[in-house]
């Protein structure tokens, strides 16, 4: 298994979900940008599940070197790579921060997530499943950037699918609700619409093993963005959301 | 969206609820910066102590040092973060053939947890506290640095921490040894015991067994005092298991776990209900004595089955007593204790007694002395502040004293027996309320 973004909580739970499940990979490859944390990670696997892993540092806002990548394949890819960055009104201003969110969740990633692709079409089998976000189902005021750089994930991420399609390579596009992580720590969330790491990863694993398209980790977010995506233009910009 | 890290927090009694702050880092940069900017810091690992043990103004939830570290599959020896629990534990070591050697009636602490509370179990009388079989740990100390405490290394700040309620600091990690099995069941035999007498004999036949513990119905009184069902064990070997079970002598069956959807209301539980209850527990068991195979989860967390149990005490929640009265005078002190129990009509399920054996005297912050310990379960109403009054002096008339685990409202004098461990970085509401009484 490959894993973009090891530190993320959602990612380290879905991969032990997977062990529990009885999955076996030969090696776990945990890229990072952050190595002594995912070491953390490593051994826990090992003690946990005596499971192999390989750690390689990987940071989207530095040159990338592919050729590095070259002897690594799986077939299953887990990408949780992501930044928030500041929703608040300086957070919009600052050009830093605009651009960081854009590259991380978006920019600099797809080339990644192409490369990857482009290996498992070779080898015409695979899943890629990509944590994508609500937030890009529709720009709202208080997360926009972020929204914008997820919507335009989510995209790509339909595209790939349909294309991959043919080439027996399966896409899965996960749009996370409010979820209870370091990211969000503190923020006021609705407890109700709010879900764990550890739950998150038993939906996606589910919905992996369904060879879904798109899932939403509770099913309510399904219905709240049916909603937000139906209000019509003039309304919804009188709105604060 | 400001970040607001105020929340409203209890523990496993549903009592006090109070409002508070509550971080949760995974990073030790992190963790000492929460430490060095704040006073009054007090680590909390799953929340199962019942009181004001682990709240305080800013809470450090150990939620999210979550990893194992290694393994010494050879010698049974475990690391892991403090956060980790010993169910997760026990999901690792049990398949490889070992066991905690000490474990308390949940899984459901944290490694922490159970070293800040040097929890014991029902083998206190043959192998002691959780303490003796920590090798060491690390932790974070007043002045933000990490120190690793050992028997050889730090062993003032060892000691003072085994037991110390995490006011010696936080505790990040954590080195033990685990004890090897052949099996994951237990042969258990089950006595019944008519009155107090017969249940204190029982446990000083049953010595030699390594667990023992009885269930003791608190409701009876004249010659019915002490009613109790008393429960030994051993880890089975693998040749005494019935056929079926010796193929996978390791593996535990998969239990679907039922969860108690919302807090029970008030009237549900009272004196009738809980006679009731204790009756038809008393009487499930035709014979004077029962002897079968469990898995160690029947065994030694019963009440584990269900989920989120404290619900069924109501909003209002509930305290857990639980003293120790030395041996000597262990068996008038518990029939005093039973007799005004009896007489406040405030029932308990499950009220559980224990022999305890020798203190190891180096681990001074732990509870246990050698003696009766007696746990009780009591809904918070108007009735209990009196009853825990005329309780506690009884237990101090007896030279005993209480378990800071469970304690929310007893008097200092029974609880106010840390040493070492006064400092203004790390204060638990426990601890204020306790010195605060002293003075």
């Amino acid at each position: 298994m490959i894993v973009l973004g090891s530190n993320s909580e959602i990612a380290q739970a879905f991969v032990e979900k997977a062990l529990e499940a009885g999955e076996k990979y030969s090696t776990v490859f945990l890229f990072t940008s952050n190595k002594e944390t995912t070491e953390k990670f490593a051994r826990h696997i090992d003690v946990k599940f005596l499971q192999q892993s390989e750690i390689i540092e990987l940071d989207l806002l530095k040159e990338i070197d592919y050729t590095k990548f070259d002897e690594i394949s799986s077939d299953l890819l887990f990408c949780a790579t992501g930044y928030l960055g500041e929703g608040t009104e300086e957070g919009l201003y600052n050009n830093r921060n605009t651009e960081q969110i854009i590259d991380i969740n978006y920019a600099k990633l797809i080339p990644v997530l192409n490369f990857f692709a482009n290996k498992m079409e070779r080898q015409r089998s695979g899943t890629m499943i990509v944590l994508s976000s609500v937030a890009g189902d529709r720009g709202r005021q208080s997360n926009f950037i972020y929204g914008s750089a997820k919507a335009g994930l989510t995209a790509y991420l339909s595209g790939l699918r349909n294309y991959l399609f043919s080439r027996k390579v399966h896409v899965l596009t996960v749009k996370p609700g409010f979820m209870d992580t370091k990211m969000t720590e503190g923020l006021p969330l609705n407890s109700k619409l709010t879900a764990s790491p550890k739950q998150a990863a038993e939906g996606i694993y589910h919905a992996y093993k369904k060879k879904k398209n798109t899932a939403y980790i509770l099913p309510v977010w399904g219905v709240i963005m049916l909603i937000i995506k139906n209000i019509p233009e003039f309304i919804f910009k009188k709105l604060k959301l | 969206m400001k970040p607001n890290y105020k929340q409203e927090v209890t523990n496993w009694g549903n009592f006090p609820v109070v409002e508070k702050e509550i971080r949760s880092e995974d990073s030790i940069e992190k963790i000492k910066d929460f430490v060095r900017n704040n006073n009054e810091v007090i680590a909390r690992g799953n929340g199962r102590c019942y009181g004001d043990a682990s709240l305080s103004e800013h809470i450090f939830s150990t939620k999210r040092l979550n990893k194992f570290i290694s393994f010494d599959r050879l010698n049974g020896v475990i690391e892991c973060e403090a956060g980790v629990l010993l169910s997760q534990v026990l999901e690792v070591i049990v398949p490889q053939g070992y066991f905690l050697y000490v474990t308390p009636g949940t899984k459901f602490i944290s490694v922490g947890g159970a070293i800040a509370s040097d929890v014991h179990g029902k083998n206190h009388h043959a192998e002691g506290c959780f303490s003796e079989y920590v090798e060491e740990f690390s932790l974070l100390n007043e002045n933000s640095e990490v120190m690793i405490c050992s028997r050889t290394e730090n062993e003032d700040k060892f000691w003072a921490t085994i037991g110390g309620m995490g006011l010696t600091g936080i505790i990040l990690s954590a080195k033990f040894k685990l004890k090897n099995i052949e099996t994951a069941y237990i042969r258990q035999e089950s006595v019944k015991a008519e009155s107090l007498d017969e249940i204190f004999k029982l446990f000083d036949q049953s010595e030699s067994w390594t667990y023992s513990v009885a269930w003791i119905d608190c409701l009876q009184t004249g010659k019915n005092i002490g009613r109790s069902i008393l429960m030994r064990g051993e880890h089975a070997f693998k040749h005494q298991l019935p056929k079926d079970l010796q193929e996978k002598p390791l593996r535990l069956k998969k239990k679907l776990i039922p969860t108690v959807p919302f807090y029970f209301p008030d009237f549900l539980l009272n004196n009738l209900t809980v006679k009731l209850f204790n009756l038809l527990y008393f009487n499930k068991q035709q014979k004077k004595e029962v002897k079968n195979y469990v898995d160690y989860e029947t065994f030694f967390y019963p009440l584990d089955v269900v989920n989120d149990w404290n619900k069924i005490y109501g909003k209002k929640g509930f305290i857990q007593y639980q003293m120790v009265i030395p041996k000597e005078k262990g068996k008038e002190g518990m029939r005093r204790i039973l007799e005004t129990i009896a007489k406040s009509g405030n029932g308990s399920f499950l009220a559980v007694l224990k022999l305890f054996g020798k203190n190891n005297p180096q681990a001074y912050n732990s509870f246990p002395i050698e003696g009766y310990t007696l746990a009780l379960d009591f809904k918070v109403n108007s009735k209990l502040k009196n009853l825990v009054a005329d309780l506690d002096k009884i237990v101090e008339e007896f030279g005993g004293r209480i378990y800071l685990t469970k304690d929310s409202m007893s008097r200092s004098t029974l609880t106010n027996y840390l040493q070492n461990v006064q400092n203004p970085k790390f204060v638990s509401m426990q601890h204020k309320r306790i010195i605060s009484n002293s003075n």
